[in-house]
């Protein structure tokens, strides 16, 4: 598993809601790393290092999520709408996380069932195991080719940018509309 | 399926980074310890994954408060907190993949269940083994006062 990596230009004397710009645009360019991979359904370890780095980004809009509104709080910054555009993009976030999840779930299947079989006396893989081996491979590639739809999706919305540009907003105090 | 965030009561976008951070990172502490008892007792595998969960929060906000403490003393919470992480992401492991697998056996004939069972039963010794050092972790950093110093730095 890949390290987070370090977070630049906090000032920790200066605002939360100021930080909150800084550090999130970071862990969003984080994320976006590992992009080039993706690509290809074998790159396992990048999938995965995707998937952490997401979670990473999700923890951290949930540590901020003050700085944007929150349900019940609105300071005279945050608009109704804000709230409501920061929820859509945590959802955005936390189905990629989940559908990343899943695929490394059936990877991590994979590896004990192949590691398990070929441990066992017989030359051959027994029936149950070898089963499973084949519908573990079958829900991999149908979950990876979700994950892939959904990112080329998000990819022609410009997601990378509406995220950041919306995290971006949160230095500065907002005109109601 | 993941834990919703724990509620950060207390604080203001307007306050100081640093303030934020040690009532953020005291609060997600907290909730992390509260399930140690139910992981220690071994009965439900949720209080495992919770107390994983959001030790992973913890350490995130670690991450990204780093530079609003003390880099050494910082450090040494940082690595224990780490461990924590890691040594119940393996019985969590292992947790998943017998649910997984005991749900799997339905759609299997019975000589093929066989074949799961054996695996499974497997899995289970491992899952023994594997709380082992996570109950020797817990007894480690309690000994050591782990809490009660974690708490003194970061409630500062």
């Amino acid at each position: 598993m890949a390290k987070a990596h370090k977070i630049m230009g906090v000032k920790p004397l200066r605002s939360y809601r100021e930080n909150a710009r800084i550090i999130l645009s970071q862990k969003v360019e984080e994320v976006y790393t590992w992009e080039p991979f993706i690509q290809d359904a074998a790159r396992r370890e990048e999938l995965h290092n995707m998937r952490i780095s997401i979670k990473r980004l999700r923890y951290t809009m949930e540590l901020f999520r003050l700085a944007y509104g929150s349900p019940k709080i609105h300071s005279g910054e945050v608009t109704m709408a804000d709230n409501k555009r920061f929820t859509e993009f945590l959802k955005v976030i936390v189905d990629l996380q989940e559908i990343l999840g899943d695929i490394h779930d059936c990877d991590v299947v994979l590896e004990i069932l192949t590691d398990y079989g070929t441990q066992s006396e017989q030359a051959t893989l027994t029936p149950g195991i070898a089963k499973l081996i084949t519908q573990a491979r079958e829900t991999r590639n149908a979950d990876y080719k979700t994950f892939l739809a959904k990112w080329e999706q998000l990819s022609a919305a410009n997601f990378k940018h509406q995220l950041l540009s919306f995290f971006g907003a949160a230095r500065k105090p907002k005109t109601r509309y | 399926m993941e834990t919703t965030a724990p509620k950060i009561r207390g604080i203001s976008p307007d306050e100081t980074l640093e303030a934020c951070a040690r009532q953020i990172i005291v609060n997600y502490f907290h909730q992390m310890m509260s399930y140690k008892d139910g992981a220690k007792a071994g009965n439900d595998i949720e209080f495992v994954h919770e107390m994983r969960v959001t030790s992973r929060r913890l350490r995130t906000a670690m991450d990204n408060f780093l530079d609003c403490f003390p880099e050494k003393a910082f450090n040494k919470h940082y690595k224990k907190v780490k461990s924590i992480t890691r040594t119940l992401g393996a019985v969590r492991d292992l947790d998943v993949l017998i649910a997984r697998f005991e749900k799997e056996l339905d759609t299997l004939s019975e000589a093929e269940q066989a074949d799961l069972r054996r695996l499974i039963e497997h899995l289970q010794r491992e899952r023994e083994d594997t709380r082992k050092p996570m109950l020797k972790l817990f007894a480690k950093l309690e000994a050591a006062g782990f809490e009660t110093e974690f708490l003194k730095f970061f409630s500062r």
